[in-house]
């Protein structure tokens, strides 16, 4: 009785939510899905190809590098994003002088738009008319110096970089409020054990993080293999297609080449593989929940 | 009996109406070619152009929209940028059915990827209409279009005419004439002219050639021009773009791959390209930090605005290979030309905007003011790129640039490959090797 009245509460609730979700996810992943059956020619014309589309995939080197490289971005951002995180969202955590005014600048870069973020770093990385080499050969550290995004092997590392400092501060604010919910009498109990803010760092608030960490990582796998404007203003993908990404590639054969159902194919492989990564670091990152 | 005959009879009224109607004119929108001025009502329409906001070309194009305006009461003209970073959204378009009424890109008689538009009926066939005498001229209107440019408007499935040009860009090799002068070097016009031009400029502390490293088909130039040279328009363009033979068949190719690591190993290319964009290239050129570069005609009016006033422009054809077998002659040149939707809601105005575009007076205004080369018969080569006269009457025949590899999945294995050779990651060689497994098996031949 209590659980049907509860039901009938709760549904009207949800109908804007799954309505959102129906029109806006639902209905463009079908779409998709069918588009992805059919060939189709520049001009639009279509006609039913099954699973050829899906099995072209499976012949394609191109799509297999560009997987590659969508794990290597989601690998290489993930590194450099959650120490640094992790390290400003705990000293932000602590009564600090200024603490406003940190979070101010590591929460900025978020309001840009990745356009914008894109084209700024595309300028401040160039190798001889922006600032970071010449600033580099001002310290004396000329040795630094690259062709940041013209190096097959500093190009993906140098946009995970910049996909990296816009988005930093939401996982700042994130992890920060992990932080403050942290049980405060548990910490006490620490340091009246004798341990120092280090080990009670390590030992008690990073396993006690874990269900956020978990939330996190799947979160930003999930955002890292969308970095689809980054790559394409500040490298379309080069050099030689070393930041060439599953997305990018979609755009391309869509949109320059005209084949939709292919392009289609690689959006939907891309999503099946996604929800296979998330349910298996969920299920990797599962740990028994902390009872305090 | 009485009904069926009455029915045959229909059928057979049917069949002849249908032989007898203008076989060039299919579109049941399309006006009647011998009146169609004295359809022209106002109206709005929307006109694809290739000049970016702010620059002194769209400036002149709303002159031809307010003109437009002027003479058509109801005219209202939107002009949409169509140029290369637009044209997904805008195909995007055409295939909804919402096309541009007047667009750039849709056809290109050379290229059979873009006979497409036209072989399912979203252009309007312009032939009938061109070949009507044109009031100011009182010649047909296709006159205006020398016939060595023919090949780019017509489309060889049907004979029907898809696209009239309104700019010629010639792939040519601009040097900074100053520098150039000052350093006492001439103008390349063969292959060793090139490699002496470059140690020469490196010798007076010039980058020799301004490149970009960050869009791959930039430097797919330097090989499509040495392979024009050294194998050939036609036979290139069967291997790399339709797939007719392997790359390993002609030596030619390993030739300009060769030639390719030359310039490259004799540090031609200037320091930091791998990194720069192709407007910091051009710029670059333009501030006297490179001596060439090697680039459409458009490069002039597309950087009208930070050329320096005092700055010495020089134009030469891409220097010729002695013992290539190739076109020693050809030139590679992108026709950018109009068309028509046979969609469009006033066909009669879209005409007039694509004659009055190509008409001698606004193309002379155009080439004139920012330096346009123009495809139009009579119109003077402009005065703000010296030497292009020189390498249009000295042109054997002007062929479609990068051999339709830009339209074709050829191109993500040419020119990534091309692009790992300038960068030193791989010898000529190895690039043959590479373009050939890659052309198997995009071609699967």
């Amino acid at each position: 009785m209590y659980r049907t009245a509860q039901r009938r509460i709760v549904i009207p609730f949800l109908l804007p939510a799954l309505a959102l979700l129906g029109v806006f996810f639902l209905y463009p992943l079908v779409r998709v899905a069918v588009i992805s059956t059919n060939e189709f020619s520049r001009t639009g014309k279509s006609t039913f190809a099954g699973l050829d589309q899906y099995q072209r995939l499976l012949e394609d080197p191109s799509y297999g590098d560009a997987l590659v490289n969508t794990f290597m971005m989601t690998f290489v951002g993930g590194c450099m994003l959650f120490p640094p995180a992790v390290a400003m969202a705990w000293a932000l955590s602590q009564r600090i002088h200024g603490e406003r005014f940190f979070r101010f600048v590591v929460f900025a870069p978020v309001v840009l738009s990745a356009a914008v973020v894109s084209l700024m770093w595309k300028f401040l990385l160039h190798p001889t008319l922006g600032l970071i080499n010449p600033a580099l050969e001002s310290m004396n550290l000329g040795f630094l110096a690259k062709t940041w995004l013209g190096d097959p092997a500093l190009a993906l590392p140098a946009v995970a970089f910049v996909l990296v400092w816009q988005g930093i501060g939401i996982w700042v604010v994130l992890l920060s409020a992990g932080f403050e919910r942290l049980p405060k009498e548990v910490l006490e109990a620490g340091r009246i054990d004798g341990a120092g803010e280090w080990r009670l760092f390590r030992s008690v608030m990073l396993p006690m993080m874990n269900d956020v960490f978990r939330v996190l990582i799947v979160l930003w796998v999930v955002q890292s293999m969308q970095s689809f404007a980054f790559v394409w203003i500040m490298t379309r993908g080069g050099p030689f297609g070393s930041t060439e990404q599953v997305v990018t590639l979609s755009y391309r054969t869509a949109f320059e080449f005209g084949d939709l159902g292919y392009a289609a194919a690689m959006g939907i492989a891309l999503v099946a593989i996604m929800l296979a990564v998330a349910l298996l670091l969920n299920r990797l990152l599962k740990r028994d929940a902390l009872e305090y | 009996m009485r009904s069926m005959r009455l029915l045959a009879g229909v059928a057979l009224l049917s069949l002849v109406v249908t032989a007898c109607g203008d076989s060039g004119n299919p579109d049941e929108n399309a006006p009647d070619p011998k009146s169609w001025r004295d359809d022209i009502k106002g109206s709005a329409l929307e006109v694809g152009v290739l000049s970016a906001e702010g620059t002194p070309g769209l400036e002149l194009l709303r002159g031809l929209a307010d003109g437009l305006a002027k003479d058509y009461q109801g005219t209202d003209v939107t002009l949409t940028f169509a140029n290369t970073e637009a044209r997904p959204a805008i195909e995007q378009r055409w295939r909804a059915g919402k096309p541009l009424d007047v667009d750039y890109g849709m056809f290109d008689g050379t290229d059979p990827e873009l006979h497409v538009w036209a072989d399912d009926g979203a252009l309007l066939n312009l032939k009938p209409y061109l070949e009507q005498n044109d009031p100011d001229t009182g010649k047909p209107w296709l006159d205006s279009f020398s016939p060595t440019i023919r090949k780019f408007m017509e489309n060889p499935g049907d004979g029907g005419i898809y696209g009239v040009p309104s700019e010629l860009s010639l792939h040519v090799l601009f040097y900074n004439a100053k520098i150039f002068t000052d350093l006492g070097i001439a103008p390349p016009a063969t292959w060793d002219d090139l490699t002496s031009a470059v140690d020469e400029l490196k010798a007076g502390g010039v980058d020799p050639i301004a490149i970009t490293g960050l869009i791959e088909p930039y430097m797919g130039m330097w090989s499509d021009h040495l392979w024009l040279r050294t194998v050939g328009y036609d036979k290139a363009r069967q291997v790399l773009s339709e797939g007719k033979g392997h790359i390993t068949d002609d030596p030619g190719f390993l030739d300009g791959l060769e030639k390719l690591q030359y310039l490259r190993d004799q540090g031609a290319f200037m320091k930091g390209f791998e990194g720069t964009d192709f407007t910091a290239a051009q710029a670059q050129f333009f501030q006297g930090k490179a001596g060439m570069i090697l680039m459409g005609s458009w490069l002039v009016s597309e950087m009208a605005s930070v050329i320096p006033k005092d700055f010495e422009l020089g134009v030469v054809a891409f220097p010729t290979v002695p013992g290539g077998k190739g076109d020693q002659g050809a030139v590679m040149a992108a026709l950018q030309q109009v068309s028509i939707a046979a969609e469009s809601q006033n066909i009669p105005l879209s005409l007039e905007w694509a004659r009055r575009l190509t008409g001698v007076d606004f193309q002379t205004k155009r080439a004139n003011e920012i330096g346009e080369v123009s495809a139009v018969a009579g119109v003077p080569s402009p005065p703000g790129i010296p030497g292009i006269d020189k390498v249009i009457s000295g042109a054997e025949s002007l062929n479609p640039r990068d051999f339709g590899l830009t339209v074709s999945p050829a191109k993500d294995v040419v020119y990534p490959e091309i692009a790992k050779l300038l960068f030193g990651k791989q010898d000529a060689k190895a690039t043959l090797d590479a373009l050939d497994a890659g052309l198997r098996r995009v071609h699967g031949n």
